[in-house]
């Protein structure tokens, strides 16, 4: 079909082209009508927005473990903020007091972007976070990383304040 | 098919031929050079005059149902420019000005304990059939026989099957959990197909149509596992420690190619099927995911983000070769390469908003096709290319729709309870493939 000689067919596509042309204007009206449903306000970007010193009242949250601080992420980035960096400090000082203590890694993401590319990049947020403590100097054998992508948000909502939340590395106790 | 519509069907095959190259951006002499953020060329169909079907005593009913089926079956085909007409009271009048253009007729009757379905296309140019079947049927199936009457009738006209008998697989949401649905291609019938209770993700359809693979969390890891639709149950695959996502089969059925971070990163592996081998195809310390075979299986489409932000990328399936192939746009993602190999659909992050793109193969004339309508994600082929199916947010929360490849002829397929996102077009029915290894 898509061998059709051009030369041979340019004719007949004119022609074609006449007779549907009523026909193909009214049905196009017809079917578009998904596309006017006015959509949602375009969200705002910012970057490196302060961390969120509460949790929000609706939240999915899993149980932190007591003492250990979220760290945060700016978009699209697995990169450890200053702001991140103390709140990793803090921590690495709790898992060295608390020699008993093992935790999970959990990196999150906000909802923007694809399924497959936030579980990558919430994985790259867990051993950021992990890489971090390591240095520090907490045993490696006590922080296992797991990532969630943007499919556990701590906050639900759809602006920059509960992607600010979302974008995270999250400790659980084992 | 008679041997005296043989001359006649093929001018009219010419005639859709020619229509059918002005249907895709990509293929058609009128392309325009339309670059993200212009509006692509429309889509220009065959006109079909579709007659209200005739019904036996007794059968009135099943005729309106059956008639509304293929009705939406011609419209959402992408193909046909449909118009409802009364059926004729005499013999069809040959119109050689009409030329191209097709009347379908049908009607049901009560056959011993169910029903049949009769129809017929008209070639109005030269009056003759070009094509007629009868089908049995029964009350409840008449849905699937005008899928089938449809595919048929695409077939016959255009020398390709249709879609309509073809099913979707997609991620349903209700409250935290997240499952694996399957439904008919146009969202009608759906049904969960995991019962995990847990977050499962991205399905991806075995070439052979009776196997999905799929990412899981139910055993607490991001798991890929498959799930056979023939034995209704699902068993892992691959369970390495980190990341076991994105999977896409090979065109031959014999690798899986996924996402793994068992060697600290988001790198592409090919996986055999029999999950004996796998083969690292990327290394680099940034992140690399999505993958996407081409059909002939030598090339591989994939997302990466080593240039700092997620771009499309093509390499060779041994992993060589491996080059950057979007030129515009800051955040590119999800590729998905055509069924025919000439061009690949991505979801373009632009404005802060996701927009889906189609641009061909190499890279070039990418066209936005998804406008002003919330984020659309996650574009994914129909197996005869001919759709793109497409997450989007434009009414509310995340459900599925379809369009045509130029952003045409949008229509919502889901909107039943939670979000509904990560479609995947199942391929046609045909013969089982030989699977590679014992599985």
């Amino acid at each position: 079909m898509q061998r059709t000689p051009r030369i041979a067919t340019l004719a007949l596509a004119a022609l074609l082209l006449g007779m549907l042309a009523g026909l193909g204007c009214s049905s196009r009206k017809q079917v578009t009508t998904a596309d006017t449903t006015p959509p949602p306000p375009p969200p705002t970007e910012t970057t490196t927005p302060p961390p969120p010193s509460e949790p929000p009242s609706e939240t999915t949250a899993e149980p932190t473990a007591a003492g250990l601080d979220d760290a945060f992420f700016d978009f699209d980035a697995a990169e450890i903020r200053s702001d991140a960096k103390d709140a990793l400090t803090n921590n690495g000082r709790y898992l060295q007091a608390h020699g008993g203590t093992n935790v999970v890694i959990e990196g999150h993401c906000d909802e923007r972007g694809s399924v497959e590319y936030n579980l990558a990049l919430g994985e790259r947020r867990a051993r950021a976070a992990k890489d971090f403590l390591v240095s520090y100097g907490v045993p490696a054998s006590r922080l296992t990383t797991i990532s969630y992508g943007k499919e556990r948000p701590f906050d639900a909502g759809h602006d920059e304040s509960a992607w600010s939340k979302n974008r995270r590395a999250h400790f659980v106790s084992k | 098919m008679g041997s005296n519509t043989s001359s006649s069907r093929s001018a009219l095959a010419l005639y859709l031929a020619v229509a059918l190259l002005l249907v895709w951006p990509g293929r058609a002499t009128t392309q325009t050079d339309v670059r993200i953020g212009v509006k692509a060329s429309g889509t220009l169909k065959s006109p079909l005059l579709l007659e209200r079907f005739r019904a036996g005593a007794g059968a009135e009913t099943d005729a309106r149902n059956a008639h509304d089926v293929v009705r939406h079956d011609f419209d959402l085909s992408g193909v046909f420019a449909v118009a409802d007409v009364e059926p004729l009271t005499e013999k069809l009048t040959p119109n050689p000005a009409e030329q191209g253009t097709v009347r379908v007729q049908g009607i049901i009757e009560m056959a011993g304990p169910g029903l049949q379905f009769s129809g017929e296309v008209l070639d109005i140019g030269s009056g003759e059939s070009v094509f007629k079947r009868s089908y049995p049927t029964t009350r409840g199936d008449i849905r699937r026989t005008m899928h089938k009457f449809n595919d048929d009738v695409i077939e016959a006209l255009t020398g390709e099957r249709g879609i309509a008998e073809t099913k979707i697989a997609f991620v349903r949401t209700t409250g935290r959990v997240k499952e694996i649905w399957v439904a008919d291609y146009d969202g009608e019938n759906g049904r969960p197909l995991t019962h995990d209770n847990s977050i499962a993700l991205s399905p991806a359809w075995a070439p052979w149509g009776s196997e999905i693979a799929f990412t899981t969390f139910k055993r607490g890891n991001p798991d890929l596992y498959l799930f056979d639709l023939v034995r209704g149950a699902s068993y892992p695959f691959s369970t390495r420690p980190g990341l076991n996502t994105a999977p896409c089969y090979s065109p031959d059925g014999k690798w899986i190619a996924c996402t793994l971070t068992r060697d600290g990163n988001a790198e592409i592996y090919l996986v055999s099927r029999d999950a004996q081998t796998a083969r690292r195809l990327t290394r680099n310390g940034r992140i690399d995911s999505s993958p996407s075979f081409s059909p002939t299986g030598n090339q591989i489409a994939f997302t990466s983000d080593r240039s700092g932000s997620p771009q499309v990328y093509v390499m060779d399936t041994e992993g060589s070769n491996q080059r950057l192939i979007t030129l515009e746009g800051k955040y590119n993602d999800s590729p998905q390469w055509s069924p025919k190999g000439d061009r690949i659909v991505y979801a373009s992050r632009h404005d802060a908003v996701f927009d889906v793109i189609v641009m061909d193969a190499n890279g070039q004339n990418a066209v936005q096709v998804t406008f002003q309508a919330g984020h659309n994600e996650n574009p994914r082929w129909s197996a005869d290319a001919r759709k793109i199916y497409f997450s989007s947010t434009r009414s509310g929360q995340r459900q599925i729709f379809i369009m045509n490849p130029d952003g045409s002829d949008v229509v919502q397929l889901t909107n039943k309870g939670g979000e509904s996102f990560n479609p995947a077009a199942g391929p046609r029915a045909k013969k089982r493939l030989q699977a590679a290894g014992s599985g």
